[in-house]
């Protein structure tokens, strides 16, 4: 059956969610099962829009749970296609039991999840409650900042988890409002390019190859399961990260867009340096330069691979950085926040042991304003001056009432 | 295969059927399969059993209840006939005997020592229906 | 850095217009941004949309703006908004009403000593487009007051912007666009 291409200008002005739906077209995907919600549902929308006016030669299956379209997801992804659906929040929490199966029998499928804050109280915002709760599932986890990010991570995401050495599914993560309903200027691919970038889905232990009979989705007991999830963890601990990076390089020769394991800016010399990831990794950006104007020698590290870790990349960029700042878009149900453990995990071992402290922001959407970054990198450069941190180690920025602080 | 480390295996808690290629795989009697040592195929379960089936062609009138009911899938049968019993998948459950419906029965259960031979000679006969 | 806001009603078309707006910018090499504040709002409730304009790649991803321009355009908004909200000294406000500015002015007390221009589009969406959608008459408006661009270049780029409406409603959208920026003052 024939489809038609579609003439893209060279920059589109897109958000995050279209940018997302056009790049699944792009790649000629055989399985969308799906069940939108906000802020994902413009993607899946954007994309029957595509197959009900033959933009897409695939399947399209309505389902009735997130559940249920990640089951599809699986099933087709078994049976040897091209597979990728969207979702957020509440229908990722719903979702999570499936994405275990899914990374478990190691079947490359694309998520793109548009970060909303989870419930309750019910918010359709966005904050990365949803991308916390899913970074043990064993998923290749990226991070978009821009419409931009969310359009080429997906091509990134397929050509990555297809491989036949990963095998592994892989969320594309986008900001809920910030970026998915954001419209900016988005470079884009033809439909050719982008297409020749991910290639022809090679099926691997696909079940509809009749002459290799496979059983998926087995059971192991105690004398299997250890060995399995063992594999699993080697496969992500070893064989993603030189993926992503041939991919990246590959990309950046074709589209001129450079992407990193770890997005490091103004980071050579620099003594303060927030991380953190989404959106504020741009809007920190741009504090930091403006805070380099003052004086204030400030760096931003943004994760643009959430899983597998980059642990040892991390360490590496914030090298030489004496104070550290982690902001965390996720409440912390009583910890310190996972970037802030993470980041601390990565710096225990190394001889700068910087200045560490953590913040918790921007929860069910709430802003993150520039004057809020000027006053992190303020608050840093005073624990670089005093020699200590001279704060709580986890602090609440942008919430009304008394300041909140532990630690 | 039980002893096999983390690395000793393919991905995906998948399993294969068979070891290399198949085809015609509906044509090709179960035991001319080249069943892998992940096929529950090449696993004997015959030690499950403590009593064992036995088969008298005499009375059979090869209308597959057996066949069907059998969970195990140890009925053999060829071409509609039913020839025997498959003693290495067979754990004994008597669903068989229970669903055969002739009189005397075409299935009996016996001890997993007893002889064969001596059970078919001294086979029971039909029973008269009490009025 | 150019920012504008927008004060609107679910359902009038600010999110459409100022990514409407954002696409015809784009076309001139500049970089655009074009969001709004969502809530589980439905039609008819006060909403707010933004953009950004600059020459260099737009970074800033807050919430926060205080304004350029902000267009507003729904009458009563005036009245239980705060359109001042986050006012620069020099901010232009383009508002759409049937009073004339000093009537508005004296309706609106914060509006003094502002930079305030008017124009009613929502009648002149009523009796071109046929609808009370006052989005593209305000982008006719803004180009007026703002001299952004040349009007036929802008109509010529909102033509394919609307590209998939019936002929019918994008003519009419042109009449809108060129009646407010005719009518604006």
């Amino acid at each position: 059956m024939a489809f038609d291409k579609m003439e893209l200008k060279d920059i589109e002005v897109w958000d995050g969610n279209y940018a997302a739906a056009q790049a699944m077209r792009q790649c000629q995907i055989d399985v969308v099962a799906a069940y939108p919600i906000t802020p994902s549902t413009p993607i899946v929308e954007g994309y029957g829009n595509f197959k009900a006016n033959n933009y897409v030669e695939g399947e399209f299956v309505m389902v009735e749970s997130e559940h249920a379209a990640m089951s599809g997801c699986i099933g087709a992804a078994a049976a040897g296609g091209r597979v990728a659906t969207a979702t957020s929040s509440q229908g990722f929490a719903l979702m999570v039991e499936t994405l275990y199966q899914a990374s478990g029998m190691r079947l490359p499928i694309v998520l793109n999840v548009v970060n909303r804050a989870l419930a309750a109280p019910l918010n359709v915002n966005g904050d990365h409650a949803d991308m916390y709760l899913g970074r043990d599932s064993g998923w290749i986890q990226l991070d978009a900042y821009c419409p931009q990010d969310a359009y080429d991570l997906n091509f990134i995401a397929f050509k990555v988890s297809e491989d036949h050495d990963v095998r592994l599914p892989c969320m594309v993560h986008q900001d809920g409002f910030m970026t998915s309903h954001t419209a900016q200027g988005v470079h884009t691919l033809s439909d050719d390019v982008a297409y020749g970038f991910v290639g022809d889905f090679q099926p691997m232990n696909d079940m509809l190859d009749f002459e290799h009979p496979v059983t998926h989705g087995v059971q192991t007991e105690e004398d299997w399961h250890f060995e399995h999830k063992a594999r699993q963890h080697n496969d992500l601990m070893t064989k993603v990260f030189p993926k992503i990076q041939a991919a990246f390089d590959d990309f950046e020769k074709l589209s001129g867009r450079k992407y990193n394991l770890v997005e490091s800016y103004d980071m050579d010399d620099a003594d303060v340096a927030v991380v953190c990831m989404g959106t504020s990794v741009e809007t920190a950006r741009e504090v930091a330069s403006e805070m380099r104007e003052k004086g204030v020698k400030a760096g931003v590290v943004g994760l643009r691979v959430i899983r597998p870790f980059p642990f040892f990349e991390i360490a590496e960029a914030l090298k030489g950085a004496k104070a550290i700042a982690t902001l965390d878009r996720s409440s912390p149900g009583g910890a310190p926040g996972m970037l802030f453990n993470e980041i601390a995990g990565c710096l225990f071992n190394t001889d700068d042991r910087a200045l560490l402290s953590g913040f918790i922001y921007g929860l069910g959407g709430r802003d993150l304003t520039k004057k809020h970054l000027v006053e992190i990198f303020t608050q840093l450069q005073a624990n670089v001056d005093a020699g200590k941190v001279t704060t709580s180690l986890q602090q609440f920025i942008g919430v009304r009432g008394p300041k909140l602080q532990f630690l | 295969m039980a002893n096999r480390g983390w690395d000793e295996f393919e991905i995906g808690a998948m399993l294969r059927t068979f070891d290399g290629k198949i085809d015609d795989i509906a044509g090709t009697n179960q035991e001319d399969r080249a069943y892998s040592k992940s096929s529950s195929f090449s696993a004997s379960v015959a030690d499950w059993r403590i009593e064992k089936p036995v088969f008298n062609k005499d009375f059979c009138i090869d209308c597959q209840f057996c066949w069907v009911y059998c969970p195990d899938m140890s009925i053999i049968a060829r071409d509609k006939k039913m020839i025997g019993i498959d003693m290495d998948h067979c754990k004994g459950c008597a669903i068989c005997v229970e669903v055969c419906p002739t009189n005397p029965k075409s299935l009996l259960m016996f001890p997993e020592q007893a002889d064969e031979e001596v059970e078919l000679a001294q086979w029971p006969t039909k029973e008269k229906k009490e009025k | 850095m150019l920012e504008i806001r927008w004060h609107s009603r679910a359902g009038q078309g600010a999110v459409t217009g100022a990514k409407g707006l954002a696409d015809v910018i784009s076309t001139t090499g500049k970089h655009v941004q074009a969001f709004a504040f969502y809530g589980s709002a439905k039609r008819g409730a006060a909403m707010t949309a933004y953009n950004r304009v600059d020459d260099k790649v737009i970074m800033n991803h807050e919430k926060f703006m205080a304004p350029d321009y902000v267009l507003v355009i729904d009458p009563a908004l005036l009245y239980t908004t705060d359109v001042t909200i986050n006012h620069k000294e020099n901010t232009v406000y383009i508002i759409t009403t049937h009073l004339d500015k000093e009537q508005l002015v004296a309706s609106q007390p914060k509006l003094e000593g502002k930079e305030v221009y008017i124009v009613d589009c929502i009648k002149i969406a009523q009796e071109t487009i046929g609808k009370p959608i006052p989005n593209t008459p305000m982008l006719g408006a803004l180009m007026k007051i703002s001299g952004m661009y040349e009007i036929d270049f802008f109509k010529d780029n909102m033509i394919r912007v609307l590209g998939k409406l019936p002929q019918k409603i994008i003519d009419a959208n042109m009449i809108a666009i060129q009646r407010a920026y005719d009518e604006v003052k």
